[in-house]
């Protein structure tokens, strides 16, 4: 197995008694487009700059291209290799965007002059005014500019596509797609828009209260996931590593199943229950269904405790 | 590029001291030649040919009681944009992912500024020096060419000062105001303390300053307060060593 582009083991960060990573334990493979989801204060923008060293690890260990980020002169060859816009998007308000490419270009030596041209025309940047007086929505624009023109083997985007129009949207994701995914370069992307994540990941892995809860192929959550949702009184527990998640909703149950849901039905069939539905779940409903408060798994409740689901297992 | 960077947020701090302290210099130089006949004010060189080691002497102590602050004024206004300035905006996160160490990131910040410094020191006063003895045609004028350096020697620690505040606070506002405060605060408990205690704490490292002020021309060296120099030297250094170290251990 070739080396993982974004690598870490037992992760975990606390700010003081806050926990906001937990033995967070990811492998992401080189090429692979992976959307990193959760709610707000999940632990995905910490994560991140654990990833980048702008905050250390309390315990575990992260490697990204092989490197340690927690050792300077590893973070340095790091950060030559690894595109980072993070969601906070502010730059220098003094300086107009053609100075900030001026800027950025000597710090990196795979620049690109015509990736940066390119882009500002296509994300129609005004190059000339200064940051400070650029829309939120073109602030935005220049930092992935900046971080897309470094031709970057790693991509990691902290919700890239916040405060743009649809119309901008999508060219990010066409310029992603045609100029980053198509070349085998890893991103590793946050956002909370489920339906770009669809449009260009491979892989998801969804994180809640710095835990990760799913991490599975999208194609995977496609094909097999499914909800089932059953009736009848006194629903008997169910053990399985394969429901993912399970509510109570007056007289009925919905499970989130991993795989093989038929089977599972008809193990509940057996218990009892009257089986009302077995139908495919989108991303969205999956998300919704496993970080929902009220939905989460409870000891007693369907037994399978919303632990990591991986298919790289 | 970072000192392209550095350069560009310091440059309107940069050219406002070095215009006001060129300002003051020619003023003060030229000032003792000014005169008014019937209501015309014109230039009269005679004052600088007929008095001329009074008239230096006049133009040193001025200059130097007007001018002693700069180099403080450009430690402070420099650095307080020092790297730990873009904490609080929030800039920090695209400069600690350029692939710079922050060791780097710090001492060139310093190196800008210290050279910016050395320019607003050294600028103005030199071009007195250089008016001045054309005036006077003399060119021994040992404190004037000596102050440029005091100056420049006493802001260097507030500059040093300045830069671990900002990181201390995390802010430029928060780092130059805090400086200020230390400054001030010293400097009343000082005066408290001389005054009514007749004690005399040191001027930290700003001793070969005051010695400056207070010195008529041709003092003896011997009186020169080396221990304040030293002091100075080894504050420039130890205050961005401790601002490099707590940047190095910032999390953001």
């Amino acid at each position: 197995m070739s080396e993982a582009a974004i690598f870490t083991e037992g992760l975990s960060k606390s700010f003081g008694a806050q926990a906001a990573v937990r033995e967070l334990s990811l492998r992401i493979q080189p090429g692979a487009v992976y959307g990193f989801l959760g709610r707000n204060g999940a632990g995905k923008t910490t994560t991140m700059r654990m990833l980048l060293g702008l905050v250390r690890p309390t315990k575990g260990s992260a490697r990204v291209l092989g490197l340690d980020p927690g050792r300077e002169t590893e973070l340095i060859r790091i950060l030559e290799r690894v595109a980072f816009v993070p969601q906070r998007k502010q730059l220098y308000g003094w300086a107009t965007p053609a100075e900030l490419l001026r800027m950025n270009k000597a710090y990196f030596p795979r620049w690109s002059d015509d990736a940066a041209a390119r882009l500002a025309q296509r994300l129609e940047i005004p190059m000339k005014t200064a940051f400070k007086k650029l829309s939120i929505g073109n602030q935005s624009k220049v930092a992935l500019l900046l971080a897309l023109a470094q031709e970057a083997e790693v991509l990691i985007l902290d919700e890239p596509t916040a405060g743009l129009d649809p119309v901008m949207v999508d060219e990010i994701l066409r310029t992603l797609i045609e100029d980053h995914v198509s070349q085998g370069r890893t991103i590793f992307v946050s956002s909370h828009h489920l339906g770009e994540v669809e449009q260009i990941c491979d892989w998801v892995g969804i994180l809640e209260e710095g835990r990760l809860l799913l991490e599975s192929r999208l194609e995977e959550i496609r094909q097999e996931f499914r909800l089932v949702i059953a009736s009848g009184e006194g629903l008997p527990a169910v053990q399985s590593v394969d429901v993912v998640s399970a509510t109570t909703d007056g007289r009925f149950r919905r499970y989130v199943v991993a795989r093989e849901a038929e089977r599972f039905a008809a193990e509940l069939r057996v218990q009892g229950a009257a089986i009302l539905e077995v139908s495919p779940l989108g991303l969205r409903e999956l998300f919704l269904h496993l970080v929902r408060k009220e939905d989460a798994c409870t000891p007693g409740n369907v037994g399978a405790k919303p632990a990591p689901v991986s298919s790289f297992s | 590029m970072y000192a392209w960077k550095c350069w560009r947020e310091t440059r309107a701090s940069f050219i406002f001291l070095l215009m006001m302290s060129t300002a003051v210099a020619l003023l003060i130089t030229l000032a003792p030649g000014i005169t008014e006949q019937n209501g015309w004010w014109h230039f009269d060189r005679s004052e600088y040919l007929h008095n001329p080691f009074p008239t230096m002497e006049m133009v040193t102590i001025q200059i130097l009681t007007s001018l002693g602050a700069c180099g403080i004024l450009a430690g402070l206004f420099f650095g307080s944009t020092a790297s730990g300035s873009e904490i609080e905006p929030g800039t920090i996160e695209y400069l600690w992912t350029r692939p710079r160490t922050r060791t780097s990131v710090t001492w060139t910040h310093w190196g800008v500024c210290l050279a910016e410094m050395l320019i607003v020191a050294l600028a103005p006063i030199y071009l007195a020096a250089a008016i001045l003895g054309a005036l006077t045609r003399n060119w021994e004028m040992p404190l004037l060419l000596l102050a440029p350096w005091m100056i420049f020697i006493v802001g260097v620690p507030i500059l040093g000062l300045t830069t671990l505040m900002t990181a201390l606070r995390r802010s430029g506002k928060g780092g130059l105001l805090g400086t200020a405060g230390v400054i001030t605060v010293y400097m009343i408990v000082r005066q408290i303390v001389l005054v009514p205690l007749h004690l005399h704490p040191p001027a930290l490292f700003a001793g070969s300053l005051f010695w400056l002020m207070n010195s008529k021309p041709f003092v003896p060296l011997s009186a020169f307060p080396w221990g304040s120099l030293v002091r100075a030297v080894l504050l420039a250094g130890a205050f961005p060593l401790a601002a490099q170290y707590l940047l190095k251990r910032a999390e953001v």
